[in-house]
């Protein structure tokens, strides 16, 4: 099993972030790799237990199930359903926390999922680099040119 | 039952804070408000169940006891057994997270307890403020920034 964990500060308050990110299907608006985006069955994507099916630039397909949602403590988990690379078992967790001295916002994102021997390093870097650190600075170029601080 | 919640962003790795802050009988080489400590009958200050006793710049003596240590999650717990405040069951955790993405980690530091109605918004901001804060000022002036 293969971990990934990435983090940073965004300098906004921790209501701000959620309140992008928090759309299991807003990401198709925010994260550069995401070209368009539906959540199936027409559901509400604050209901868990939807499913986002999503391109990427490229054309590849996902489908990804939502877990978990709170608002209370600003976290949310999903898992890959279908995917064209081979990331299998890929369950991941977002959770923001405020910074409360100076009002901004600490932002975690991990996963964990298995792959076939030999590829853990080039998953890692396409989940941790390619995903995870390219959404934390869209959020972040984001919220700098919406002024929203 | 009271919440306090404090967190700050230190600009310095998680495991050079972690090294700082981590030893229970430390509190009088890192943070302000506190002048002297020891760990009562001799404990190592790492066994978890030890008791710190120590005295605050304006005199006041506290004694609490390690509930949870984690060098893995650089963590730790601990509860108070006296103290001059006005409380019961106060139980607090102080823990670092690493920041990915820089030589810099998130702290916490959050506590529960019970009190009187009528006092509890003092408590909050006293301990929250004069001590959670002036914990994580002191690290913020000791690691730059």
């Amino acid at each position: 099993m293969v971990k990934v964990i990435k983090s940073t500060i965004v300098d906004a308050p921790v209501e701000n972030v959620w309140d992008i990110i928090r759309d299991f299907n807003g990401h198709d608006r925010w994260h550069p790799e995401v070209a368009v985006s539906t959540i199936e069955r027409s559901e509400p994507s604050d209901r868990v237990g939807c499913v986002r099916r999503f391109k990427l630039n490229d054309g590849q397909e996902l489908r990804e199930k939502l877990l978990t949602l709170s608002d209370l403590e600003q976290t949310f988990s999903y898992c890959l359903l279908d995917t064209p690379v081979p990331l299998f078992n890929y369950v991941a967790h977002v959770r923001l926390f405020p910074v409360t001295d100076d009002d901004t916002t600490f932002w975690e994102w991990e996963s964990r999922f298995d792959t076939p021997a030999g590829q853990e390093e080039d998953m890692a870097t396409l989940v941790g680099d390619g995903i995870y650190s390219a959404g934390f600075e869209a959020i972040k170029a984001h919220i700098a040119v919406g002024g929203i601080r | 039952m009271a919440r306090i919640y404090t967190s700050s962003v230190i600009n310095a790795s998680a495991g050079k804070v972690w090294d700082r802050i981590r030893d229970f009988n430390g509190l009088p080489r890192w943070h302000p408000r506190i002048s002297d400590s020891r760990i009562e009958d001799a404990l190592p200050a790492d066994k978890v169940g030890c008791i710190r006793n120590f005295n605050l710049q304006n005199g006041d003596n506290i004694r609490e006891q390690l509930l949870g240590l984690s060098d893995y999650d650089m963590f730790c717990t601990y509860g108070i057994l006296e103290s001059p405040m006005p409380l019961n069951g106060y139980i607090a955790t102080l823990r670092l997270t690493p920041v990915t993405d820089g030589e810099r980690c998130f702290a916490e530091w959050s506590a529960e307890f019970s009190c009187d109605p009528s006092v509890e918004e003092d408590l909050v901001n006293g301990i929250g403020t004069d001590v959670f804060q002036t914990g994580f000022d002191a690290l913020k002036r000791h690691f730059g920034g």
